[in-house]
């Protein structure tokens, strides 16, 4: 009880802080994805001739991969950031990225909210499948919950994993299906998308939201393997290191 | 006397860093292994009964914040026990979990929570009655206070914990003469109340004045331990 009160107040201690000082508050939240739509919609309008309803596509592969970029390009510096509470008070090391996944939950369901209104002058269907993306957000909050422990545990020994990651962030982005359709990948190089496990995300997230259809089950299949596999591994790696945050930091 | 803390034989050993390696880069470019341990605590072994003080002396980098870690589970032993009854309020060591940005409301109310105490009314107006920060101060981002104003929000929520041990790391040095004497009463009061406190100082005649019994670290070791004027005279004759 004591340790989810911890991690309510951390949670709501990241949202606050994070739009503190700003002029248009959470609103910025939505204005990066919006830009990047613009930015898309004039870029690839030729491409997007073959695709119906190009905007929710688009929409509906963006507002995850900011949910994704928000939680792991801030979270990588959760543990080195607090440091000051970790070493005067006993509160789980992983309550630290865990309340930025949480603080980052929060702000892309205020999104998902508002992205629900306006999909409607761009073709939403809204069908009752659309409650499939609440376990989908659930199960890619998860992935991305494992991937935030590995960086915020090596950013601690290794305090260039944070650049790093911001560098080959784009790489991944670009290397995703959100901007273009996958049909516009040569089939020789098809296995560098399959590669990147957001890809599957992404495709899953699609079927209620674009397709209006419930989700392939084989797909979904797929993405539980991979959040397991990437929590093992991040939970794995975590414990190892957590003893040894105390001094590194 | 019931005893509230025992320590047997501990020792805690630090995975140390002696190639200066922080960086992918530096570890791509060294070719020793970066990593050594060093031991911080070597073989302590103490008790605390209730309502005893215990003062902590020793050099700069003979272990005595690792000590207090220790004891607030956030350090833990790799060899030894420590048998610890009663809750021990959270190290008290300067603007340690202010959020800087956040307002000194704002920062009383996370802090309560992340140290696990009820925030109800009465406790919030004796945080800011000990304080004697004003309103307006309050409704200000932390980061404008003075490191003496800091001093005060963190002592007095660390305070207004309701714990058996108190745990306090040279924190009496900030504040100015008023808030320092304030200190020494509210410790006076919390041992005539029966709790135990733990007192970390450069500076024995505050120990002796607070303290009944005393620990003297050297590199990780007790040297002595014992009655507090006893040690005391200990550590000036070290320097």
């Amino acid at each position: 009880m004591q340790h989810l009160n911890q991690l309510y107040a951390l949670s709501k201690r990241n949202i606050i802080v994070r739009y503190k000082h700003s002029l248009i508050g959470f609103f910025w939240g939505f204005f990066k994805p919006l830009l990047y739509l613009l930015i898309f919609i004039v870029i690839f309008s030729s491409q997007f001739s073959s695709t119906s309803n190009h905007v929710l596509y688009i929409t509906s592969g963006i507002l995850f991969w900011f949910f994704f970029s928000n939680c792991t390009s801030q979270g990588v510096q959760s543990i080195v950031q607090a440091s000051g509470l970790l070493k005067s008070v006993y509160i789980p090391a992983i309550f630290f990225p865990l309340a930025e996944v949480i603080g980052e939950l929060f702000n892309v369901l205020l999104a998902l909210s508002v992205y629900f209104i306006v999909m409607h002058w761009f073709g939403m269907v809204y069908t009752l499948q659309l409650f499939w993306v609440l376990p989908i957000l659930l199960l890619f909050a998860i992935f991305s919950f494992s991937v935030t422990l590995i960086l915020s545990a090596l950013n601690v020994f290794y305090r260039d994993v944070g650049i790093l990651w911001n560098t080959i962030q784009p790489a991944i982005f670009y290397l995703t299906p959100i901007a273009y359709t996958e049909s516009l990948i040569p089939q020789r190089f098809s296995f560098v998308i399959k590669a990147n496990p957001i890809y599957y995300f992404i495709k899953l997230f699609r079927y209620p939201l674009y397709e209006a259809i419930a989700p392939d089950f084989y797909l979904m299949g797929k993405c539980v393997l991979i959040t397991f596999i990437s929590l093992s591994i991040g939970i794995l790696l975590f414990n190892r290191l957590k003893n040894q945050f105390i001094t590194a930091i | 006397m019931s005893q509230l803390l025992a320590y047997k034989n501990v020792f805690v050993k630090y995975r140390h860093n002696h190639a200066g390696v922080y960086s992918i880069k530096d570890l791509l470019t060294t070719f020793s292994m970066p990593f050594q341990y060093k031991t911080i605590l070597d073989d302590v072994s103490f008790t605390l009964n209730k309502g005893e003080s215990l003062g902590i002396l020793g050099r700069n980098g003979s272990g005595k914040s690792t000590l207090l870690r220790t004891m607030a589970n956030i350090v833990k032993p790799y060899k030894g026990t420590i048998e610890c009854v009663g809750s021990i309020a959270p190290i008290l060591a300067l603007g340690v979990g202010l959020e800087m940005e956040l307002t000194g409301y704002e920062n009383i109310d996370l802090l309560l929570a992340l140290y696990g105490q009820g925030r109800d009314k009465k406790r919030i107006a004796d945080i800011i009655a000990f304080s004697e920060l004003d309103d307006v101060t309050l409704k200000q981002a932390v980061k404008c206070y003075s490191s003496g104003m800091l001093a005060r929000l963190s002592f007095s929520i660390s305070f207004a914990n309701d714990c058996a041990i108190y745990i306090i790391d040279e924190v009496l040095a900030v504040g100015d003469f008023g808030f320092q004497s304030k200190c020494i009463q509210k410790i006076n009061e919390l041992k005539t109340q029966g709790k135990s406190i733990i007192f970390v100082s450069h500076f024995p005649d505050e120990v002796e004045r607070i303290c009944d019994k005393a620990i003297l670290l050297e590199h990780g070791k007790i040297m002595y331990q014992g009655n507090a004027h006893d040690i005391c005279s200990k550590y000036r004759e070290m320097f």
